[in-house]
């Protein structure tokens, strides 16, 4: 089922237990189109269960995923052909040089012929793997697999990116390229959701961040609006999440586990 | 040398079992008699064994047949000790073989207070868990048992220790192998540059042909009494070899000769010491050693334009139908199924030229033409549907995330299997016929059964490979459920007869395969059938077979997708 949507991304309702785990509690989310979304929370929190439901991954149990205007559940493969995807620790095929893995991404996604080469030689470029495209990804850093994966999230020109700890493993050069470029996507319309841990970069890049905690979403909003929220004016990201999270009080931890 | 740190290490090698798709890991509660279920049976099978021959020997009069019966259990204790040693070497190195593409948890001593000797111990002791460990649990209880009866219990004990000795001998060469191997590998890469890949996929083949002609010959006559015989008579000729002094230890004990025995038996236990702190240095120096790199291309980037898309796939089958060709010629845990083509190929090519096995009874080439054309093709459909989905491992996430459909999905890996499958029967083929020389008409006809079967257990095999796809990376990659393995094998067993069955029939009745071979009565009446409705019959048999089960690989394929919670 097709149908207009202003939102990039729109859930309602949605829930997803596992056994006894409610990994996401009812959530309610629009993400609007052309936006970097940073989706925060501890581990656990349910923040990789959501992206999975976004990108037709996993099925909730409860609610609706609107996606580009297509309905998750109805159409999964129409939703991930426009979506590009990073999970937190990609596998790639470890067998297959760098170049090899971008050609077999570009031809699941349909890529013409010459614009393929196009845009894997300029990626290639962008992101200083020349030298290093024909070698088997088995030998490469962590931070270059990361590098390919990211390549490969771009390749087909999504509208909509989802990014699970996307900067992990990256040498600054390469965190900053990335960053510049997620912005330049931003200002041709393509929206993004990052999962992340890290907070400065959430603040950073972010322009509304939703802090999610136990499968619910706490808190959403600009900077200005988490801050109001949490009541802590003029502070930073880190300790508005630490606050909202209830999990502020960490002096009595460090004493215990320096005991 | 900390023990426990040992039986920790182990126990994760056991557990390993545990990540399997599907199962939930929360709670989990260990089944421990199924775990042990290999053990337990390996150890009544040997008392049964045991009871079964100390009741013959009981229920002789003859003292000259008892006399027989004795020496007969003498000679089986003499040589077990080798033969442990020799299926041990072949198992541990199928393990090794297996566990070599993947980087496993071997870094684990480097940043955890665990030693070099803790690591190899129990990697060596974790190679043994599974057949070698049972067969030595079987040999041991089934010689403690016969014992009891010819009341030799002293040289059961010695027997026992020599048995466990052995096995562990296997393993702990088994790992020098794999530490020097890896280092060789890193050679050669460095050596050859661009054709590395190639290198190495010839090398692991020419490897495995070698393996298998040195076991063959060493297993010359087929059956374990033939090596028995053999390695009780060539223990005492290469005396001199490490390798089967606990043999020797054996049978000085047996002819009273007390000093040799002590003589042999501390200089097996110095031999183990020494191969075992030979892999314990090697594994300091090699174990963490990183092959360089493979570089496959260097230049301008060139897409490949498809041969693959004026044959009907799409861009995307096209690329799942390459990548699992490079895959099946460059992940070396996957080369292992090259094996069976192999030993289909070479233990009746072997026998035919008399290299292995008695003399070759008339009419062999027949048999061998069609073993040759069928079985290779064959049996690499139903490995390779079995394993195609569960080979991904971690990196089935793609599959999930991508937009990839069921249908193509089932498409691009039926055709890998069936393309495969036919280059290896063509291959096998072609020497099959150059040795044995069929007439054109029964070597079409082979042909086309063989495809048949490939198209028919290919699909049966892929359904199941979906369906019991086992994602398990370390220590080795699963890729399928072993009882969904076990059981789907069976079943395309049993298709197989049935769709070669009319070509049997035409057999029989032609004259090709005389009746008493097949064990059909004269009283029996088989209806003459004219080779083209032989194959015309197969043919109807293996379509419906195929389209039945494409259409549930298809259904088990949307459930695949659907489920993409791993």
């Amino acid at each position: 089922m097709v149908f207009a949507s202003e939102a990039a991304v729109k859930l309602r309702g949605v829930a997803k237990r596992y056994a006894d785990i409610v990994a996401v509690d009812h959530v309610d989310l629009d993400v609007k189109h052309g936006e970097i979304f940073g989706l925060l929370g501890p581990n656990g929190s349910g923040k990789t269960t959501t992206l999975k439901m976004i990108l037709a991954l996993i099925k909730p149990d409860y609610g609706s995923v609107n996606v580009l205007g297509i309905k998750a559940e109805d159409d999964p493969v129409a939703v991930k052909r426009q979506v590009g995807y990073v999970p937190e620790s990609p596998r790639l095929y470890e067998f297959l040089t760098g170049l090899e893995y971008l050609d077999f991404v570009g031809d699941i996604y349909g890529l013409d012929t010459s614009e393929k080469k196009t845009r894997i030689e300029e990626y290639l470029e962008a992101m200083e793997l020349e030298g290093r495209e024909g070698d088997m990804i088995s030998s490469y850093s962590q931070g270059m697999k990361q590098k390919i994966a990211l390549i490969s999230a771009f390749l087909h020109k999504p509208k909509l990116l989802l990014l699970d700890e996307p900067l992990s493993g990256l040498d600054p050069r390469s965190a900053r390229i990335v960053k510049d470029f997620l912005r330049k996507l931003t200002a041709q319309g393509v929206t993004t959701i990052m999962s992340t841990h890290i907070l400065e970069i959430a603040q950073a890049m972010c322009d509304r961040i939703a802090i999610m905690y136990e499968g619910r979403l706490l808190a959403l909003g600009d900077m200005k609006e988490l801050r109001r929220k949490a009541r802590l004016p003029g502070s930073d990201l880190e300790d508005i999440f630490l606050k909202l999270t209830g999990t502020e009080d960490i002096r009595a931890v460090v004493e215990a586990l320096l005991k | 040398m900390n023990w426990k740190n040992v039986l920790r290490l182990i126990n994760v090698d056991i557990k390993s079992g545990r990540l399997i798709r599907g199962k939930k890991l929360r709670r989990y509660r260990e089944r421990r008699t199924f775990q042990y279920l290999l053990y337990g049976g390996a150890f009544v099978l040997g008392i049964v064994i045991g009871l079964g021959v100390g009741i013959v020997y009981n229920a002789v009069p003859d003292p000259q047949v008892k006399t027989l019966v004795e020496q007969g259990v003498r000679l089986l204790f003499l040589s077990f000790p080798t033969m442990v040693l020799l299926y041990s070497l072949v198992f541990t190195t199928m393990s090794q073989i297996q566990r070599m593409g993947v980087k496993s948890s071997i870094q684990l001593p480097y940043w955890l207070p665990i030693t070099w000797e803790e690591h190899t111990l129990a990697s060596t002791v974790a190679h043994l868990i599974g057949f070698p460990l049972a067969s030595v649990i079987l040999f041991s209880s089934a010689i403690a048992t016969v014992s009891i009866y010819l009341e030799t219990t002293h040289l059961a004990v010695l027997t026992i220790f020599a048995l466990v000795a052995s096995a562990f001998l296997a393993s702990t060469t088994t790992e020098i192998f794999r530490v020097l191997q890896v280092r060789l590998i890193g050679a050669v890469y460095k050596s050859s540059g661009k054709a590395a890949l190639w290198v190495r996929f010839f090398g692991s083949l020419l490897f495995l042909i070698a393996f298998y002609i040195v076991w063959f010959s060493l297993t010359s006559g087929g059956s374990s009494i033939a090596l028995i015989e053999m390695l009780a008579g060539a223990q005492q000729a290469v005396w001199f070899v490490p390798y089967v002094w606990l043999g020797m230890a054996l049978a000085s004990f047996m002819n009273g000769m007390l000093a040799q025995t002590v003589i042999f038996s501390l200089a097996s236990l110095l031999f183990i010491l020494v191969l075992f702190y030979g892999a314990v240095k090697l594994n300091a120096r090699f174990g963490l050693y990183e092959p360089p790199a493979i570089t496959v291309s260097r230049g301008a980037y060139v897409p490949k334009v498809g041969f693959l898309g004026k044959l009907g796939f799409s861009s995307l089958e096209a690329a799942l139908i390459r990548k699992d060709f490079k895959a099946f010629t460059r992940r070396r845990e996957l080369m292992y199924i090259f094996i069976t083509p192999l030993v289909v190929l070479l233990v009746p090519l072997m026998q035919y030229l008399g290299i292995y096995g008695g003399p070759v009874p008339p009419g062999a080439s027949r048999f061998l033409s069609a073993w040759v054309l069928l079985a290779p093709g064959a049996l690499m459909a139903v490995m390779l549907g079995t394993m195609i989905i569960g080979e991904e491992g971690g990196s089935v996430w793609l599959f999930f995330s991508s937009p990839i459909t069921a249908r193509s999905l089932v498409k691009s890996k039926y055709a890998f299997i069936i393309i495969f499958s036919c280059i290896v029967m063509l291959v096998c083929g072609v020497v099959g016929i150059l040795i044995s020389r069929p007439s054109p008409e029964i070597t079409i006809a082979l042909l086309i059964e063989s495809v048949l079967l490939i198209f028919a257990l290919g699909a049966v095999s892929l359904g199941a490979g979906i369906k019991g796809a086992d994602f398990t990376e370390v220590p080795r990659p699963r890729m399928v459920r072993p009882l969904t393995a076990i059981v789907y094998s069976l079943f395309c067993l049993v298709l197989a007869l049935a769709i070669f069955s009319p070509l049997l029939l035409y057999a029989v009745t032609a004259g090709y395969i005389p009746v008493t071979v097949v064990h059909i009565p004269a009283s029996v009446f088989l209806p003459k059938i004219d080779l083209y409705i032989a194959v015309s019959i197969s043919a109807v048999i293996a379509l419906v077979v195929t389209f039945v089960f494409f259409k549930i690989a298809l259904k088990n394929a949307k459930e695949f997708l659907i489920k993409a919670e791993i």
